[in-house]
């Protein structure tokens, strides 16, 4: 067993993470100012909890053997599954929950879903008998993937369900999936996407058949991919109605289909206001308008990246895209260097899921994602999300020390 | 195959891609577009909020109180926290809003955060019922408005008008004044004609606000200036007086004028049927509203300044003093009346079948004799009794301070003409009008005019309801000047004829209206019994009193109301009498 200060911690990823849950934490204090002290759940206090606990499931799973996750590995998937299937059969309150209760604390398992898929697409991808050549095993990985993603779905939770979808993608990339069969996986995405306009609809078609003949497919493979778009595109609408219907505006606000200032849109009219009226240095701490007049929505949460961008402007805006670039460079530098394809998968999934919160969630605020109710990794005020996030930098951190093992 | 560091770029480059749109928002928004997001957060907290003034009060002559405000609870509501089904349905139920008018007004908001109200003229109980589910209706909250209030003595729905929201038309009109959609004006009587007065001049501060359109507590006032209550007005009429006429009149149409004679003050302006005003105060219900407008006795209709009809007898003045001034008679002149007049193949009947036998111009105008007319009529031109008739204030509008006055018709040889194409102009025709038939038209306030002319032999004054306009915090105040005016072209001479008549009429034996003599108070008049297409005769009873140094003219009138002595006469009196009762120039030796 090496002492601790021979372990060679990746300190630029736990002082980017430190950074990270600090600008969080004068973000909460700002948005939960007017609530008053006395008034309501103290977010700031409850913060720091998370952060701390999550700091020592960090330094904890930093100890854990590949080995021993490799393992635990569907364990960890099938317990999981069977937390997010018992809150949707949970039989007391009106509809599907995201929360689970814990004594007093409420945990969400969709959150711990993100590392054990995650861990587990690894395991399965890693393991010796795995070949992206053999189509079932594909059809294995997705199936691995889409059960969380419908019942995730199901709560209803859209932007992590998609965080379900995004992180395989990017993990068969890292395995050796060629681009263009990660081609014939993305095109019913899109075709998806596209067919709510026919003309749209029309134009990925010939978009799609000009790709399959220019990389000259044989013909079964042309005409097999060619209809799964044109059903995917015939079925969608049918999954189009069973979204919620809010979540049915936001796409569609997002995509302009429709402009309506009082509804989805308006989040993001007031987080864009909050954003944009904070300027090159911001209005100064517990001095953003939008923010103390409660007009941001869920600006603890979701949109804490406005709070931000109004009190400390667009250097404090860059600060924090910088810390987080600084992250995940660093952690795909970790996945290239991995010793095992295990580490390497795993830690290029993690990245992936970080990646795709950032983009979305600050996407989001500033207007140009769709809402989809994404956290901020390590800013965004929530116990399950902290929690979570600690937990795949603590994997991250794994891989990197595996490296100098 | 690409090896890891191939990988790791392709990773790299798509997160720097990525970070990188992120940042380019980024500056737009911040950078870029900085004034534009920076005034919306202001437009965003800052609101400009619109403080309404008290409207002025209403007095009577003497300072009782006729029009004041009381306070009414209105129902708001923010649509962005309202505008949900669950909180319509309970504000539906507990309103008991039959309408949808809640939902109504919720969907039609345009902006989520501006508060509307929802409901004006809360019950207190529905109120209370509200408050205690206050926790299930986020965004709802009431705001004391004054509303007016109508102490329960007179109703003089006609007079004082009522008010309502602003009209699209109207507020086109009243551009330049502070006047926005929502506010609340004068729309009938004195309500309009001196809205202006009345309204005050709004106030503005700014106030700051969530995005629940809350204010944040801060009551120091940052402004344009507060809001300058209107000011109040005192009127010319007697409340008393009103009061009796209204009594009087509760179970008929028509109405009484009554005017100070001597600076054309307004004591008594009372039409019937009218409306009970406190509908008009909150939520007029949908049905009482029919009801009004499809009422065959037109209760929304003021008939003293509105109602234009056929004088009758009353008018008889106006061709005596025309004939008088042409010389075609004098005092002196008689004529025989057999209970009828042949003229061409036509027979004119006297009221009386069987005739006044020979009358002289007293007479006539006493015993009120149309044989007599039919004879002065036929050595009158037409146009010269019309130049009379205007000269005598009709065929216009007096100019009274109330909107929607009429003007009445003195028709002349032209209008004649157009009008009855095919005949034209006839002799006929003139025998009618002589004793205020045919095409003719006037007012009751035309005719309470005329009297006022008679009263002071020629000399008359704009009659007027409103007598000080007063500044409800300076308390400086501006008075009604009446100026006075001249009816043109008729002599003392034919004045003292007439008068001598009209006193007779009341005072005389076999005069029409005698059912008006007062025994302490010479009382002067003119009976009318007009004839008419929509039923029985209209009532007339004009006049002035004290005969010497009058004081007072007035003009009773009833729809269809049968016979003008028998019906008007003692109408006027109960009204005279009480009027000299509170000049306490009576003992109670009165009756």
């Amino acid at each position: 067993m090496p002492a601790v200060n021979k372990i060679k911690i990746d300190w630029v990823i736990v002082i980017c993470v430190f950074l990270l849950t600090l600008y969080g934490l004068i973000a909460i204090y700002s948005a939960t100012y007017t609530s008053g002290p006395q008034t309501g759940t103290n977010y700031f206090a409850k913060q720091i909890l998370w952060i701390l606990i999550g700091f020592c499931l960090m330094f904890g799973i930093l100890f854990i053997p590949p080995g021993w996750l490799r393992v635990s590995a569907y364990v960890l998937y099938g317990i999981n599954l069977c937390l997010l299937i018992y809150l949707i059969i949970l039989p007391n309150s009106g509809g599907p929950s995201r929360w689970i209760g814990f004594g007093s604390i409420q945990l969400q398992p969709s959150e711990f879903m993100k590392p054990v898929l995650v861990i587990t697409l690894a395991a399965f991808l890693s393991s010796n008998k795995c070949s992206l050549r053999n189509v079932k095993d594909l059809l294995t990985a997705f199936v691995l993937t889409l059960l969380p993603f419908a019942l995730v779905l199901k709560q209803p939770d859209l932007g992590t369900a998609l965080t379900f979808l995004v992180l395989l993608i990017p993990m068969l990339y890292w395995k050796g999936l060629r681009l263009f069969v990660i081609f014939v996986i993305c095109s019913p995405i899109i075709t998806f996407l596209s067919s709510f306009n026919f003309w749209t609809f029309f134009f990925i078609i010939i978009l799609i058949c000009g790709i399959l003949l220019l990389s000259r497919q044989r013909a079964v493979v042309f005409w097999s991919v060619f209809l799964l778009n044109i059903i995917v595109g015939i079925v969608a609408p049918y999954f189009w109605n069973h979204l919620h219907v809010y979540q049915q505006q936001r796409i569609l606000n997002f995509l302009g289909i429709i402009s309506d200032p009082k509804g989805a849109g308006y989040q993001i009219i007031q987080s864009k206001v909050a954003i944009g009226s904070g300027g090159l240095i911001g209005k100064g701490f517990l001095h953003g308008t939008q923010t103390q007049l409660s007009f941001l929505p869920a600006q603890h949460t979701d949109f804490i990246f406005s709070v931000l961008a109004e009190e400390w402007g667009f250097l404090g805006a860059f600060v924090i895209l910088v810390t987080f670039l600084i992250l995940l460079i660093r952690g795909i530098s970790i996945a290239s260097g991995a010793k095992t394809s295990f580490s390497g998968l795993l830690t290029a999934g993690l990245v992936t899921i970080f990646a795709f919160q950032v983009v979305v969630n600050i996407g989001m605020t500033l207007g140009i994602m769709p809402v989809t109710g994404m956290p901020l990794p390590f800013i965004s005020y929530g116990g399950s999300s902290m929690l979570s996030g600690m937990i795949m930098t603590g994997l991250i951190l794994n891989t990197s020390l595996q490296r100098y093992k | 195959m690409p090896t890891f560091q191939d990988k790791k770029i392709v990773f790299s480059t798509i997160i720097l891609l990525f970070v990188f749109i992120l940042l380019v928002k980024l500056f737009q928004l911040q950078i870029y577009e900085r004034k534009k997001y920076r005034y919306f957060s202001d437009m965003n907290r800052i609101r400009r909020v619109r403080l309404l003034p008290t409207r002025g009060n209403i007095y009577d002559r003497n300072g009782n109180i006729l029009v004041e405000n009381q306070p009414s609870y209105s129902l708001f509501a923010v649509p962005f926290e309202s505008k949900k089904e669950k909180i319509i349905n309970l504000l539906t139920n507990i309103l008991n809003d039959s309408t949808s008018l809640v939902r109504k007004k919720l969907t039609e908001a345009r902006n989520p955060f501006t508060p509307i109200k929802i409901w004006p003229n809360l019950e207190f109980e529905r109120l209370v019922q509200i408050e205690e589910r206050k926790l299930e209706l986020p965004g709802v909250y009431f705001k004391v408005e004054p509303k007016r209030n109508y102490p329960d003595t007179v109703n003089s729905a006609h007079l004082l008008g009522y008010l309502a929201e602003v009209s699209k038309n109207e507020l086109e009109a009243l551009k330049g004044e502070d006047i926005l959609q929502g506010d609340i004006i004068g729309k009938k009587g004195i309500e309009k004609a001196y809205d202006k007065e009345l309204r005050g001049s709004a106030g503005y501060n700014f106030i700051e606000v969530n995005a629940f359109g809350q204010e944040i507590e801060d009551k120091e006032f940052k402004g344009e200036g507060l809001p300058q209550p209107g000011r109040h007005l005192y009127l010319t009429l007697d409340l008393e007086l009103q009061k009796l006429a209204e009594n009087l009149f509760a179970d008929k149409n028509g109405g009484a004028v009554f005017l100070d004679v001597r600076n054309g003050d307004v004591l008594v302006l009372c039409s019937k049927p009218d409306f009970d005003l406190n509908y008009f105060s909150g939520n007029i219900p949908q049905n009482i509203w029919n009801g009004l407008i499809n009422d065959p006795s037109k209760p929304l209709f003021d008939r003293m300044i509105q109602g234009e009809f056929p004088p009758g007898s009353t008018f008889k003045l106006v061709m005596l003093a025309a004939a008088l001034e042409e010389k075609t008679v004098n005092a002196q002149t008689t004529f025989t009346c057999n209970g009828y007049y042949r003229f061409g193949a036509r027979v004119f009947d006297c009221w009386k079948k069987s005739g006044h036998g020979t009358v002289d111009l007293t007479d006539a105008i006493k015993m009120s004799c149309n044989v007599y007319m039919y004879n002065v009529s036929l050595n009158m031109d037409v146009d010269v009794w019309a130049r009379y008739a205007k000269q005598l204030g009709f065929g216009k509008s007096t100019g009274i301070d109330l909107p929607g006055e009429r003007s009445g018709n003195v028709p002349d040889k032209k209008y004649l003409d157009t009008v009855y194409k095919k005949t034209g102009w006839t002799k006929g025709m003139l025998l009618n009008l002589g004793i205020g038939q045919g095409d003719l038209l006037t007012t009751p306030i035309q005719m309470a005019q005329l009297a006022m002319i008679f009263a002071n032999s020629g000399i008359y004054y704009k009659p007027h309801v409103v007598q000080r306009i007063v500044d409800s915090q300076s308390y400086e105040f501006f008075l009604h000047t009446a100026t006075a005016q001249q009816a043109e072209g008729i002599s003392e001479q034919t004045f003292s004829v007439l008068r001598n008549g009209m006193k007779l009429v009341v005072n005389g034996a076999n005069g029409t209206g005698r059912a008006c003599y007062l025994p302490n108070v010479v009382v002067a008049g003119k009976t009318g019994t007009a004839q008419n297409p929509h039923g029985d005769d209209h009532a007339w009873f004009i006049g002035f009193a004290p005969y010497e140094n009058p004081q007072i003219a007035f003009c009773v009138f009833i729809e269809n109301g049968g016979g003008g002595g028998a019906q008007a006469a003692p109408i006027a009196r109960e009204l005279l009498k009480k009027y000299f009762e509170q000049q306490q120039l009576f003992t109670n030796k009165i009756e």
